[in-house]
């Protein structure tokens, strides 16, 4: 099969795996699950080493 | 018992609880069936990608290091699963219609702060034609200015970060008491000013506005704000003193003055000048707001309400007092959301297998904050109509450019400004508190009232009395629940529900719909 022809198949292959790889993140709140385990704690960790002009 | 009872069988977890467990964010997301879950899924998908547009700038990322309320807006997906809980069909395309859109309007304010923010951005050019605006205040005196760009710094920064994340504000006041600020005030406004103390607020604009908004917190925080402002960064910044008698004839022509020195004052300071033909454009749209805002409660007053809950309120907040007419894409947005609304009337949808009893939910609400009023359907079957603060102007404002209407103008927006959000029913005297509560209840044939009691503010705190005397009078299930808005550590989301639990429970004599989120294990999560 010529690269041309091979190409809707490669693009609903894609699209196929996308959606599998995506649904699974969505469903399992995967998302969420990530960035407060992984990413918050380190933001917070950064916020509270920056020297900061505190006054009133 | 029920008023209206749902003959359409409910597709997809009939029991919510099984979505929580003790940590930050759900166990999983919702199963809706087929058709709606693939909906939410997409709608998930797009809102990651106006959080992805946002973030990819190397000014936003640089802007995510340094603002330590950047870092609640990782809970965006999250906030939309609290406000989405239970929902089918369409009251969950009205509520994705909505939010998604108050997400982007928020998204697109954080970017334009950061784009001017000294720190981070620095496009001066940009800076210069920005007038900071008070968060708590109606945007109505920037309608005749399309070329300048109204920043409302503190939407993202302390509003909608604690929409996103119950503890968004704690740090923040730490800050402000840690600087002899006292705690009984309201924490919105005393968090803000831990922002302000804290040096975390982006810091543009040619000049800014504040308003005396409706309390001994916002006062006290503006004062302070305002002084860093003008001795720090040179930002000029104007006190509009609306008056609290909004309903008085005698306060119309000092109000209406007051607009005139807002408007003369940033003219002076951005040397912009006001346009007329944009401030009556901007006030059809208004006049057009209203009008949808009236249609939909007059579908809320039939026994298939349809756009209800802290997304009512939250758009309405953005849409009215936010946009005021600036936008025309919020047009688009009524648009599509009509037309949901009508959709769900004509089919009947419900939201839960019953509906027990119709809800105003009066008071200083928290609802943003904890999914109270969505938990209150599918937990209770009490259906909240509307509330407070959705609950503002229904009359028209002047929108033909005459030379009579240019003079009305300024009366219309000192209207607009005196009946922001909040303002219009705490202050202004007994009529607008207690006498139109009664009024609503009648025309929205409600039941049962929910009456928020915020610890820190003493805006309904003379009234207490009157309100159970007058609810007993009319045979109106009253209920009060005690929260402190932004400071869980006072009233943990579960003890604030717990309130209503044992009201149901005990005064009513009623089982839950749904037992499973009776008890939620959220005090932690986001």
């Amino acid at each position: 099969m010529s690269k041309f022809k091979k190409l809707p198949l490669m693009m609903l292959g894609g699209g196929a795996s996308f959606f599998a790889v995506t649904f699974i993140i969505y469903f399992f709140n995967l998302d969420m699950k990530f960035l407060s385990s992984c990413v918050e704690p380190i933001l917070l960790w950064n916020y509270d080493r920056i020297p900061r002009k505190q006054y009133i | 018992m029920a008023f209206a009872v749902n003959d359409k069988k409910r597709v997809g977890e009939k029991q919510l609880g099984v979505l929580f467990n003790e940590g930050k964010v759900r166990r999983r997301r919702e199963w809706r069936g087929i058709k709606d879950t693939l909906y939410d899924y997409g709608r998930w998908l797009y809102l990651l990608s106006i959080l992805a547009r946002v973030i990819i700038k190397p000014r936003n990322v640089k802007a995510m290091f340094r603002y330590r309320w950047f870092a609640n807006y990782l809970a965006v997906p999250h906030m939309m699963d609290k406000f989405t809980m239970g929902l089918r069909d369409e009251p969950l395309r009205i509520v994705h219609t909505a939010m998604d859109f108050v997400v982007k309007d928020v998204a697109t304010c954080i970017d334009n702060s950061i784009k001017g923010d000294r720190r981070t951005g620095n496009n001066v050019k940009y800076s210069d034609k920005c007038v900071l605006w008070d968060e708590n205040a109606m945007t109505a005196a920037m309608m005749g200015f399309p070329t300048l760009n109204c920043i409302l710094r503190e939407v993202p920064t302390m509003f909608s970060a604690n929409l996103l994340n119950q503890h968004s504000g704690l740090h923040y006041l730490d800050v402000a008491q840690q600087f002899g600020i006292p705690g009984d005030v309201c924490p919105m406004p005393e968090a803000e000013l831990g922002v302000s103390i804290d040096d975390d607020f982006p810091v543009l604009g040619k000049c800014a506005v504040q308003v005396n908004t409706t309390c001994d917190g916002s006062l006290m925080g503006n004062g302070l704000i305002a002084k860093r402002l003008e001795r720090e960064y040179g930002i000029p910044t104007f006190q509009l003193v609306a008056p609290m008698r909004h309903t008085e004839e005698d306060v119309q022509k000092y109000a209406a003055n007051d607009i005139k020195k807002a408007i003369a004052f940033i003219e002076e300071q951005t040397g912009e000048k006001w346009d007329w033909t944009h401030y009556f454009e901007c006030a059809k749209r208004v006049n057009q707001t209203t009008r949808n805002r009236v249609a939909w409660l007059e579908i809320n007053s039939t026994p298939y309400p349809q756009f209800i809950g802290a997304t009512f309120s939250l758009y309405n907040d953005t849409n009215y007092m936010g946009n005021c007419g600036r936008f025309p894409i919020f047009a688009e947005i009524d648009k599509k959301i009509m037309k949901y609304v009508t959709h769900g009337y004509k089919n009947k949808t419900m939201m839960a297998p019953e509906y027990r009893h119709r809800c105003i939910v009066w008071g200083v609400q928290p609802q943003y904050i904890i999914d109270m009023l969505n938990w209150m359907v599918h937990c209770w079957g009490v259906v909240p109509l509307t509330d407070m603060l959705s609950m503002v102007i229904s009359e028209e404002i002047a929108e033909e450019d005459t030379p009579e209407n240019r003079e009305q103008a300024y009366y219309d927006m000192a209207w607009l400004t005196m009946n922001m959000i909040m303002r219009n029913h705490t202050h202004g005297g007994y009529k607008v508190l207690v006498d139109e509560l009664w009024e609503y209840c009648e025309k929205m044939n409600a039941d049962m009232v929910m009456m928020w009691e915020h610890m820190s503010c003493k805006a309904l705190t003379g009234m207490h009395g009157q309100f159970e005397e007058q609810a007993r009078e009319r045979g109106i299930n009253l209920v009060w629940v005690c929260h402190d808005l932004a400071d869980p550590r006072v009233f943990p989301r579960q003890a604030i529900r717990d309130q209503f639990n044992q009201y149901m429970r005990t005064v009513m004599r009623e089982e839950p719909l749904d037992p499973t989120i009776e008890v939620l294990p959220d005090n932690n999560a986001w």
